[in-house]
């Protein structure tokens, strides 16, 4: 039998962005169904990581694999459904502030289906559509929002939405960028478990960049730390002690090109 | 940071120092602000008429019995001021809509450099369109095709889609990208992204600045009568041509009115809309 | 909407809508549809056989350039250089200069207009919002003042130019001061509007402190506004810079000496080569200061 491939594999990738090293070296393989946290120092490269995973972002050198498929060799199509199975959630706006919340859930699909459907269901959701927008708010705890214009919604509220559109993308592994960087503490907390239980349900491999570094260790078995564009440290929370943290985050001695 | 104010201040020398040629070029002295020999008098009458304006005909002896009020007329005229500014602002609003994208980088995003002298183009048409004055554009198809009101219509509608058109892809290319990023991120194609987030992002925005081109399409409207279409400007120069100065500030009044009433709408839909 | 979920329903019942909105929506649709359907304006008229045949006639005859008409062998060239000398460089300067002169004079009217009539700085303690001592009286002049500033604005700019420059045409005489006039008083209402809202959009802690420190009202519009809100007011004003000159062309036809003077004597004449060869020549006008006061813009969007 045939070991079941990566959902995402980089062998010796190095990204440069702007003629700065961002990343270098990065040896990394993600199992499906793996929840894995993301930390360490702003300017470390933890979105240009996550960019890669999606190919937004092209290596200059290695190469990445998702799901086995090696997707530098990917036309624009392919690789555009190969992201229709990732979902995202951003940082913050990203989101249509000016349309209504089910509106924002039903673009979940836009990658999924032809213009014309894609294009009705915006603009008229049909009534399954509203059925599953309304039940996949639900999940996310915020069903009475379903018709509130998104930008009525606080930050955290607004994050929500954003899982909901990715679970009616229904991806099989969902990345988020620093998703509760402008949430408040405790419901950060809150956004944090509810994501990690949704990828226990629906069994995604889950990938969070993280700032707190409790929060990390709180709900992921395996935390992966990047610091001035390496791995740093790859390995289970509890092995990841004060010395390791302090060094992670230490402020760098020489000036870096790209921090700003 | 010291050269600051130096900066500053050479820019506004400069202004002053350009209209002091402008003045100088046109020959212009300060006498020539004073009222010409009778107009003075003229000056007098047609500002002291401003505290009465005329609810009636002036002079009863020209109009015919069977004339409507002059209230009536006074209503007319600025109904038929609006109905050439609406018919044009609402072509003008389609078509710009349609330029507008087409003109707008984003629409054209990951497409071939072909598209992009096309892109060019079209925006060479759309300023050449906004460059000529309606009252210009008014003069030549009068002449091409005679006097009729969709003339008119025509001549508001060609340099206002011009201008709607420049404007709305602005708009659309300035926006906040990060809605559009996100689309992009789920693998929707170049032409969804900017269906499902650029437009609808941008179009309270673009909403709101047609309404104000609406206000002032009312304005170009008005100015049209000097040409002979029956806005308010015809009757208003009718009126003064005749001396009837109670009058003229009657359609003054009347166009001011209508002015400030679309200003009042569109602050409210910006209001309700845009923030 | 109708079967499954009956929260749904619910939810769709109570969403939240703007009845202005809706109302707004309607009404404007409303009016367009009026207009279409019941007023004399058909724009189908303009393409039937006897206006397309007018639209013919008149480009393949009136509008053709003299020498192309005659065959007479006179070049094209010449004949350009003909108009430039007679009319063109005339009244591209006068155009011009009506338009600077303008320009500047509403510049700083506007400038002036909108200090006046904005609200955060004409209170007993500008930018120090609710602050009750003293000065009771004084801050309800300083209300009304402000108050007739902004409604000085709007009956200057709900007047087109054209009809003020065409009112003070028969009190001046024929000179170019109508023609600026009428430019200056229309954009000193619209730039006076323009300001007032930019300084009411500065942000308020700077000179709330510059209050504080005990500024009076002249030193926070001084050292606080003015560098403040110079960079935004003139993006403005070189927007309305390049509307200025497209007006002052059309401003010559009520007999000042600008591009449009010569246009109106071209069609007297019913020499409609001219004619479009002097708009042509005015729209390039248009289009060079549409690039200048783009080029301006993007300059100061740097920062002044």
């Amino acid at each position: 039998m045939e070991q079941p491939p990566s959902a995402f594999r980089l062998s010796r990738v190095e990204v440069q962005l702007g003629g700065n090293s961002v990343l270098r070296d990065i040896d990394l393989s993600i199992a499906a169904g793996e929840r894995i946290a993301l930390v360490g120092p702003s300017g470390a490269g933890k979105t240009t990581l996550l960019r890669v995973f999606t190919g937004v972002i092209g290596p200059r050198q290695g190469t990445v694999e998702v799901q086995g498929i090696p997707i530098h060799q990917l036309k624009p199509k392919a690789l555009r459904k190969l992201r229709s199975r990732i979902g995202f959630v951003h940082q913050d706006h990203s989101l249509i502030p000016n349309l209504r919340v089910a509106q924002n859930v039903v673009a979940g699909r836009l990658g999924q289906r032809s213009l014309v459907p894609a294009l009705r269901s915006m603009l008229w959701p049909n009534r399954e559509e509203l059925e599953e927008a309304h039940r996949l708010l639900e999940r996310v705890g915020i069903a009475d929002k379903l018709f509130q214009r998104t930008d009525s919604l606080s930050g955290g509220q607004q994050q929500r939405v954003a899982l909901a559109r990715a679970l009616f993308q229904r991806p099989q592994s969902l990345l988020a960028d620093e998703p509760v960087a402008s949430v408040d503490p405790a419901r950060s907390r809150s956004l944090i478990q509810l994501m990690v239980a949704l990828a226990e349900e629906e069994n995604w491999t889950l990938v969070v960049s993280l700032h707190d570094m409790e929060l990390a260790r709180d709900f992921f078995p395996r935390v992966i730390g990047l610091r001035k564009a390496h791995v740093f440290y790859d390995g289970s929370p509890q092995e990841l002690d004060s010395t390791h943290i302090k060094e992670l985050y230490q402020l760098e001695e020489e000036p870096h090109a790209s921090s700003t | 940071m010291r050269w600051h104010p130096t900066r500053r201040a050479r820019i506004l020398l400069g202004f002053v120092l350009a209209a002091g040629v402008a003045y100088w070029g046109l020959g212009l002295n300060l006498s020539g602000l004073l009222p010409k020999t009778g107009g003075l008098h003229l000056a007098g009458d047609f500002f002291s008429a401003a505290w009465h304006p005329a609810f009636g005909y002036e002079s009863t002896g020209f109009v015919p019995a069977e004339a409507p009020s002059f209230l009536l007329k006074v209503l007319h005229g600025l109904w038929q001021t609006l109905e050439f500014a609406i018919a044009a602002i609402s072509l003008a609003f389609a078509f710009g809509l349609v330029l507008g994208i087409l003109a707008a980088d984003c629409f054209w995003a990951e497409r071939g450099s072909g598209w992009q002298v096309f892109r060019w183009l079209l925006r060479i048409v759309l300023a050449a369109m906004r460059s000529v004055h309606e009252l210009l554009w008014a003069l030549i198809l009068l002449a091409a095709m005679g006097v009729n009101p969709a003339t008119a219509v025509l001549a508001i509608l060609i340099p206002y889609t011009g201008t709607l058109a420049k404007v709305f892809s602005e708009m659309l290319d300035e926006g906040d990208t990060r809605p559009a990023d996100a689309l992009k991120y789920l693998g929707a194609t170049p032409l969804r992204v900017f269906l499902f987030a650029r437009l609808p992002r941008s179009f309270p925005d673009i909403t709101a600045y047609a309404f104000y081109r609406f206000e002032c399409a009312v304005r170009s409207s008005a100015v049209l009568g000097f040409f002979g279409f029956p806005t308010v400007g015809l009757y208003l120069k009718q009126s003064f041509e005749n001396l009837h100065y109670r009058e003229v500030w009657s359609y003054l009044y009347g166009l001011i009115l209508v002015v400030i009433l679309l200003e009042f709408w569109s602050s409210l839909i910006r209001r309700r809309f845009v923030a | 909407m109708k079967g499954g979920n009956p929260q749904i329903d619910a939810l769709w019942k109570s969403r939240p809508r703007s009845r202005a909105l809706r109302f707004s929506a309607w009404f404007a649709l409303a009016l367009v549809g009026c207009v279409w359907m019941f007023s004399n304006i058909q724009v189908a008229e303009l393409w039937n056989a006897h206006r397309l045949e007018n639209l013919h006639r008149f480009l393949s005859t009136r509008a053709l350039p003299e020498p192309l008409r005659s065959h007479s062998g006179e070049s094209l060239w010449l004949w350009c250089n003909q108009q430039m000398q007679a009319y063109g460089w005339r009244g591209l300067e006068a155009t011009l200069e009506i338009s600077v002169f303008a320009i500047v004079l509403a510049g700083f009217f506007g400038s002036l207009l909108g200090s006046f009539g904005a609200r955060n700085l004409m209170s007993a303690h500008p930018f120090v919002p609710h602050a009750t001592a003293g000065h009771g009286d004084c801050s309800h002049a300083l209300d009304r003042v402000a108050q007739a500033m902004r409604i000085l604005c709007i009956l200057l700019r709900a007047i087109p130019e054209y009809i003020w420059a065409y009112l003070l045409l028969a009190m001046l005489g024929p000179n170019a001061w109508p023609a600026v006039l009428a430019l200056a008083i229309h954009n000193s209402g619209i730039l006076g509007r323009l300001a007032g809202e930019t300084i009411e959009n500065l942000p308020a802690e700077p000179l709330r402190a510059m209050t504080m420190a005990g500024a009076t009202r002249k030193e926070v519009a001084v050292a606080g506004i003015f560098p403040m809100a110079l960079g935004r007011y003139l993006l403005y004003f070189f927007y309305r810079f390049e509307t200025c000159v497209r007006e002052a062309t059309v401003l010559g036809m009520l007999g000042i000496v600008s591009l449009g003077y010569f246009i109106f004597e071209a069609r007297a004449h019913d020499q409609y080569d001219v004619l479009l060869f002097l708009v042509l020549l005015g729209g390039l006008l248009v289009m060079l200061a549409d690039l200048v006061s783009d080029l301006a813009r993007r300059w100061l969007r740097r920062g002044v």
